[in-house]
């Protein structure tokens, strides 16, 4: 009898649980008066550093977190295009130095005061003097409020990514009565169309917010709740998608695609990042090889693309020779089979630039990409390059590459918007030319980007491109998909333009 | 038995002392820019000097090290350099959810083990076999392959528990249920293998005891000298094991939180040492090494209870 009752108990237990793990797995659907659905869980793979957006303003990957409780003066829709936001109208001046924005009346952060001019000021100069990853992007830029609902922006020389750089970080809005209070880097103010639920939220891993009732976009918003998870690990992704945890997931592995696929999802992608070698000392100051034009190409010549691109992402990406994006009026389909896989053909370039018997290249390595490494040095090898490794730690990476205390380096790196590109790798100030390289052919065309017109500054981009890619000053190999996968409740548009989606592109199939 | 105590807690202190220090040393042995990590590769040059600036990564490490303990005795642990969040905050709202686990795994395994280690010892033949296979299996098999085949199985399968995350018990006491149940299953098998089989070998041990046969010949039963007695005197190596299985508990959370996106201490203790967050990891150290303190002193206690040799000395 006693076995029995015990038996009983546990059965309830069991059918207890099974019940409330049917109602957790209710997403999506339902919803209350707002016409709107209940929830939206997504998963996110790392989580915002400070909401204070002059500590943490950060975009790609962390983008979800801010969008949701600030707004940003411009925004992006998912083709990629500007359209207005808290800005309703912008305009430059002659000579590009001045934006006027005009602001949006009645707009009010979700502690009541009111979001004018004044306060737009206050945020862009607390961004720009703070220490967010982009905060150089507006250094040197003044900031005005003319009347409570114009803002001017001024500049010393025109910034063609200003318009970009609004719509992203650098525009986010918080109400600057937060600046002074250190827990705002976890209980943000802003105006967006959610409020951070803090108390049950856990920093660094679960983020719940709550529709803003006062938000002045309200059509926009199609959840009443937002869930965002953190979740780190490949494995407990894939565990939360196969178990129906999420409506939207971010997808770090692409090796793991046709598991989410078979779980019933639906994979959305975009391609931002390209990986492959930059060819940083281009004036061989510390491999005097890499000085020479010829040897840069014979490198882009050793590479199997397609073969690279199957072993190391299950395909998932598109071969390339340039960095500039898909998106870019720079792009040049043509280039991309400039340097043909041709390891015989390489080394016959390496013996006329005087190198026939090889030369050796020292090179960082990190154990996360360990098969990408062994099949870069083995390619290189084929034609006589000697890789010789070291593994600065994980830590030193990037700060290692940007002493710069290599020669060359293996990199995944985001190709941005063009100026923003340029001043990204390009440019003889840029972070990711930190041998400070220049070359009068490319100088002349950066200036022509920055001030010709808007036919010129193109032709430019087009011929910077192509100049770039003759050169050889990077030897990329492929576009890497950017994924993110949707349960069958869930409808989204993936925009172009950034590693993770906009909050407003997700919504409910009915 | 003051004294015991108190010379206990002392040397606690003492080792709290010495381990933040190492901790805080090998931390920066790791290395690593640390500003640039915070800030990632869009950041130029200036702006991560000026983030190193502002953290004080820039002066001299005993500095930083004295500033920290200053602070730290004042109660001030500092905030998170990744997330912003107060290291007090952090550590305590995931201290919680990982002694639920660890004292859920705990009592589950030394309820089972004991029963398991005691049904060894008296029945032998078939259910010593089979218990001490168990045991070598649990012994042998990763404890993440058991968390990944539970969360196949029950989580994703059938559906029964959830294959991520944490629902507090005051959100929800079946939510909360259906959150731990998995990882406190993950965390236990290790722990039952290792304990019952030295509860095992205790019982068969205090068994061939001359008490044990004195107490038998007075016609005493063979479940009251096995209950009263005989787990009495096993208790106190059983008990020493229980308390590093516990502090090994801690451990193996690091890798059970990560597969079942727990936040706890484990995860937030793989995050901040990858991520060299130094205020977090000191925090976490300390707490770690408060609870492995007060766990050896009570097991010292608990042992002085059962027996009455150990208070001597």
């Amino acid at each position: 009898m006693m076995f029995r009752w015990k038996a009983t108990a546990a059965l309830t237990v069991v059918a207890a649980l099974a019940l409330a793990g049917c109602a957790s797995g209710d997403t999506g659907s339902g919803g209350g008066d707002s016409g709107r659905a209940d929830r939206l869980t997504l998963t996110a793979i790392a989580a915002p550093t400070s909401y204070d957006i002059g500590q943490g303003a950060e975009w790609g990957n962390r983008s979800p977190f801010f969008q949701a409780v600030f707004d940003t003066l411009l925004s992006k829709d998912s083709a990629g295009e500007t359209q207005p936001w808290l800005a309703t109208e912008w305009e430059y001046n002659d000579d590009n130095t001045v934006l006027t924005l005009t602001l949006r009346e009645g707009v009010e952060f979700s502690d009541g005061t009111p979001l004018d001019a004044e306060a737009v000021v206050a945020s862009l100069e607390h961004f720009r003097d703070g220490t967010a990853p982009q905060a150089a992007t507006m250094a040197g830029k003044e900031f005005a409020a003319v009347d409570a609902t114009t803002v001017t922006i001024t500049q010393e020389a025109p910034d063609p990514s200003l318009i970009n750089l609004l719509s992203i970080a650098p525009g986010l809005i918080q109400a600057p009565s937060t600046f002074d209070d250190p827990d705002s880097a976890t209980d943000p103010i802003g105006s967006g169309a959610y409020i951070l639920d803090t108390a049950s939220s856990v920093t660094g891993t679960t983020y719940n917010y709550t529709a803003n009732p006062d938000y002045w976009n309200a059509d926009a918003v199609k959840y009443d709740n937002l869930t965002i998870n953190v979740l780190e690990d490949v494995t407990a992704t894939t565990n939360a998608i196969r178990a129906g945890e999420a409506n939207g997931a971010k997808i770090a592995d692409n090796n793991t695609i046709s598991e989410v696929e078979g779980a019933g999802w639906t994979i959305e992608s975009n391609e931002l990042d390209f990986q492959g070698l930059l060819l940083l000392d281009r004036a061989g100051t510390m491999a005097p090889e890499l000085a020479d034009v010829k040897v840069r190409q014979a490198i882009n010549m050793a590479f199997d693309r397609e073969a690279l691109l199957q072993s190391t992402q299950s395909g998932y990406g598109t071969v390339t020779e340039q960095v500039f994006p898909e998106t870019s009026v720079a792009y040049d389909a043509a280039l991309d089979t400039t340097y043909a896989y041709d390891p015989e053909a390489a080394k016959e370039l390496l013996a006329e630039a005087g190198y026939p018997d090889g030369f050796t290249l020292s090179m960082m390595s990190t154990p996360a990409f360990q098969t990408t490494f062994d099949l870069v040095a083995q390619q290189l090898s084929d034609i006589g390059i000697t890789v010789e490794y070291t593994d600065p730690g994980t830590g030193n990476f990037i700060t290692d590459m940007l002493a710069p205390k290599y020669p060359a380096t293996w990199m995944a790196l985001e190709q941005n918007p063009d100026w923003q590109l340029i001043n990204f790798m390009v440019g003889p100030d840029a972070t990711f030319n930190p041998f400070g390289y220049q070359d009068p052919t490319v100088d002349g065309y950066i200036q022509t980007v920055q001030f010709g017109t808007p036919e010129e500054s193109d032709q430019a981009l087009k011929d910077l491109n192509a100049y770039l890619v003759e050169q050889a000053w990077f030897a990329p190999f492929f576009r890497v998909q950017g994924t993110f996968a949707t349960d069958a409740n869930t409808n989204l548009e993936f925009w172009p333009t950034n590693a993770y989606p906009s909050i407003f592109d997700f919504s409910p199939k009915n | 038995m003051l004294t015991f105590i108190l010379r206990r807690l002392l040397s606690g202190v003492v080792l709290i002392a010495v381990i933040s220090f190492l901790a805080f040393v090998l931390l920066y042995a790791g290395g690593g820019d640390i500003a640039r990590r915070i800030l990632g590769e869009n950041a130029t040059a200036e702006t991560v000097a000026k983030k190193t600036e502002e953290l004080g990564l820039n002066r001299p490490l005993l500095a930083q090290y004295g500033d920290w303990v200053v602070s730290a005795l004042t109660g001030n642990l500092g905030r998170s350099w990744f997330t912003g969040e107060l290291v007090s905050v952090s550590v305590s709202g995931r201290l919680a959810v990982t002694l639920s686990l660890v004292l859920g795994a705990t009592i589950v395994s030394a309820v089972l083990a004991v029963v398991l280690g005691v049904l060894a010892a008296r029945r032998g033949g078939i259910i010593d076999g089979a218990v001490q296979f168990l045991s070598l299996v649990g012994f042998a098999v990763p404890g993440f392959l058991i968390a990944l085949l539970l969360v196949l199985v029950f989580a994703i399968n059938l559906g029964w528990f959830k294959a991520t995350g944490y629902v507090p018990i005051t959100t929800s006491p079946t939510g909360w249920l259906a959150s731990v149940t998995l990882p406190v299953v993950a965390l236990s098998l290790g722990a039952i293998a290792t304990v019952a089989a030295q509860v095992r070998g205790s019982v068969i041990d205090a068994m061939s005891r001359d008490y044990v046969r004195t107490l038998r010949s007075r016609g005493l039963g063979m479940g009251s000298v096995i209950y009263k007695h005989v787990l009495r005197n096993a208790g106190g190596p059983a008990l020493a094991v229980l308390a590093v299985q516990f502090v090994g508990l801690l451990g193996g959370a690091v890798v059970v939180e990560q597969i079942f996106a727990i936040p706890g201490m484990g995860q937030l203790s793989v995050r901040s040492t990858t991520l060299g967050d130094v205020p977090v990891v000191m925090g976490l150290v300390i707490a770690f090494a408060v609870i492995v303190v007060i766990v050896n002193l009570l097991i010292d206690l608990a042992q002085a209870a059962l027996n009455p040799k150990v208070r001597l000395s």
